[in-house]
């Protein structure tokens, strides 16, 4: 398997996904990202008409600052799945890099600077280790991760042993404005994340990516380099997830070295919920940012409608068995339509 | 293979199978061998350490894990994994102490108690055979369902009476020797007799080695990953239970810290994460381990960051030893 060979089948683009005929509706309701989307429009409504203050543009603020650590977790989260792994690393990367901001706060935007370049090194460190184990040492990926998380969840706590310190004034107010007064910062920057993934899309190594999710034996039959693509995808997923734990931070202004667990079970329903198959090779990060954007709003809808917070667990566990069942359904159908 | 010989599947059949069984039962003896090393080695560095009464108190601690690992084991045995368990010790604890002083007779309220959990096992089980949700997702889903219905239920703070018969459990001797200890050394015994030497513990294991090879060999499929799940349930059900009975109360959180190390205990006792594999002496040992590693080092003052960091490096260690790559690195025989 030579990469040479690797760039001709790359060159030729031979994986476009999941698109097995019928007609353009069909195409649009097998796709993952459009249900998302339509479903996030749907709950914004919602929203709006249970609380008039929805279209306010601090609630708008607000909504977007809380969905973004989330989404950008997905995206990675997303990665991994598409090539038919789980990264349970994701929780121990955002308490670890959370913890590691509010315990050394360095001052002014040169410092944000430095913590971005801290979040995002620790990230992709734990993504390449995770990369190590299951590429080089055939570990799958469930136990590697495992292993990954739970070491850097200890770090965490080694750091923090309890919630304390403060993020840097500037990392805390300025990632969390809006600038011209209307944009917030923090959509720009899960922008700049898709931005980033278009551009991606089309490379080998994302071409690559899915043609090992959808069949990694063929894949590497037909010269995809399968390691290097692995490594790459676990290396990315790394990053976005320091850039998560980077933009919690600046939401939080504290630290916390439990605050990535929840980032496990959201990260994952993100996913499903954006359309992300667990069986590989189909789906984007795209969906489950916007899944991640709808958990969110799902959440904040329950609030606005009086349920209690006890019970959102209830919801979103329920939403997140909902969403694969309805995705394995739509799969389902569109295999069948496929093939008539 | 045919439905008769798959059930007398009481001789590993295949040629490699001795080697295989010598290195489990070597990873067995080392994991108690360690334990052992360390509760002497722990003896020098603090003379309150590395006595008789230290060993059964880690017996004790470990009692817990040793009653949720064999479920979690055998839920990883048909490639499955288990995430609700955390939730389900909670609930089996939360409800037990919350139930206590009705009227109603103790034992019937903890059947009902352990048939709750069981329930949460069932769904478990229909999720993944019918719904086709992979078992992580879905277990880890049911979990917070539970957790959030607990939180719910209780307004955050869990009350009510201990159940004398869990006090009388955790905290009696009989002839000298804490009940516990005896009750959990015939768990072991049924449990390892159930997992290695029953035809339900090879239809398992056949579910697990190859789900569609043991359905066209006519292997009932989902009566074993059923039972799975719901022995999975009902064991960190109970184990919830003596919790309340040793700490004498029960919280929300109580489950939290036994998830992951009972991951760890089966994967340390030598069985294969991706199911078909193991045996529930092996998870003890880990188990065993793992406890005994978490009291020497708190007693020796080490914070809970770096012992979490142990546990983790310890599993990634696990799961190296068991790996044929990593070993063929080494220049070992290369195992499979």
């Amino acid at each position: 398997m030579t990469f040479s060979a690797a760039k001709e089948t790359g060159g030729s683009r031979a994986v476009p996904v999941g698109r097995k005929g019928g007609g353009a509706v069909a195409d649009l309701l097998r796709n993952g990202t459009f249900i998302v989307a339509v479903l996030y429009v749907i709950l914004f409504v919602v929203n709006a008409a249970l609380q008039s203050k929805a279209l306010n543009i601090n609630s708008v603020t607000n909504l977007v600052n809380n969905a973004a650590p989330l989404a950008i977790a997905s995206a990675g989260q997303a990665l991994i799945v598409i090539s038919r792994g789980f990264d349970l690393s994701v929780a121990g990367v955002v308490s670890l890099t959370n913890v590691l901001i509010a315990a050394y706060p360095i001052k002014g935007p040169l410092g944000a600077l430095a913590a971005l370049a801290m979040a995002l090194s620790v990230g992709g460190l734990v993504g390449l280790v995770n990369g190590f184990l299951v590429v080089k040492l055939r570990m799958q990926s469930i136990a590697a991760t495992l292993g990954t998380m739970i070491i850097t969840q200890g770090l965490a706590l080694v750091i923090l042993d309890a919630p304390k310190g403060s993020v840097a004034d500037w990392l805390a107010d300025e990632m969390t404005d809006r600038v011209f007064g209307y944009v917030p910062v923090a959509g720009l920057v899960v922008l700049a994340v898709v931005v980033l993934w278009l551009i991606a899309r089309r490379t080998d190594s994302v071409v690559g990516l899915y043609a090992v999710g959808e069949d990694e034996g063929a894949a590497s039959l037909s010269g995809v380099p399968v390691q290097a693509v692995r490594m790459k995808t676990f290396v990315a997923a790394g990053l976005l997830y320091g850039l998560a734990g980077f933009m919690l931070s600046a939401q939080t202004a504290t630290g916390n070295p439990n605050a990535g667990t929840p980032f496990l079970m959201l990260s994952f329903a993100a996913v499903s919920l954006g359309g992300v198959s667990f069986s590989g090779g189909r789906g984007s990060p795209v969906g489950a940012i916007i899944g991640a954007a709808t958990l969110m709003l799902l959440q904040k809808v329950l609030f606005s409608g009086g349920v209690s917070s006890f019970y959102t667990g209830i919801f979103q566990g329920a939403v997140l068995i909902a969403a694969i069942v309805f995705s394995g359904l739509i799969s389902k159908l569109g295999s069948r339509r496929g093939m008539t | 293979m045919t439905k008769t010989s798959a059930s007398r599947l009481a001789v590993p059949a295949d040629t490699r199978s001795s080697a295989r069984f010598r290195s489990e039962t070597l990873a067995v003896a080392m994991t108690f061998v360690i334990s052992i090393i360390l509760v002497i080695a722990s003896g020098f560095i603090s003379p309150a350490l590395g006595s008789w009464s230290q060993v059964y108190t880690i017996l004790t601690l470990a009692s817990f894990l040793v009653v949720v690992a064999f479920g979690q084991g055998l839920v990883i045995l048909i490639g499955g994994l288990d995430l609700s368990i955390a939730s389900v010790i909670m609930l089996g604890g939360v409800m037990v102490t919350a139930w206590s002083g009705s009227g109603y007779p103790q034992i019937l309220m903890i059947a009902a108690v352990l048939a709750l959990c069981a329930g949460v096992g069932l769904v478990n089980a229909l999720g993944t055979l019918w719904l086709k949700v992979p078992p992580f997702i879905m277990t880890m889903a049911t979990g917070i369902i539970v957790a959030s219905s607990a939180l719910g239920y209780t307004s955050g703070t869990p009350r009510g009476v201990t159940p004398e018969l869990f006090t009388w459990l955790m905290k009696s001797e009989v002839a000298g020797i804490p009940t516990i200890l005896i009750f959990v050394g015939l768990f072991v015994f049924c449990g390892a007799m159930l997992q290695g030497w029953t035809s339900f513990g090879r239809r398992l294991q056949a579910v697990g080695t190859n789900i569609s090879a043991a359905r066209v060999a006519g292997l009932s499929v989902s009566l074993p990953v059923v039972a799975a799940y719901v022995i999975s349930s009902v064991c960190a059900g109970f184990a919830g239970m003596m919790l309340v009975g040793y700490a004498n109360g029960a919280t929300l959180r109580m489950g939290d810290s036994y998830l992951l190390p009972s991951i760890a205990a089966v994967v340390i006792g030598g069985s294969s994460i991706l199911g078909g594999r193991g045996s529930y002496i092996g998870t003890v040992g880990g188990a065993v381990l793992l406890t005994t590693l978490g009291t020497v080092i708190s007693a020796l003052g080490i914070e809970q960051g770096w012992r979490t960091v142990i546990e983790g490096s310890i599993i990634i260690a696990a799961l190296l030893l068991l790996n044929e790559t990593f070993m063929s690195l080494l220049g070992g025989p290369a195992r499979r």
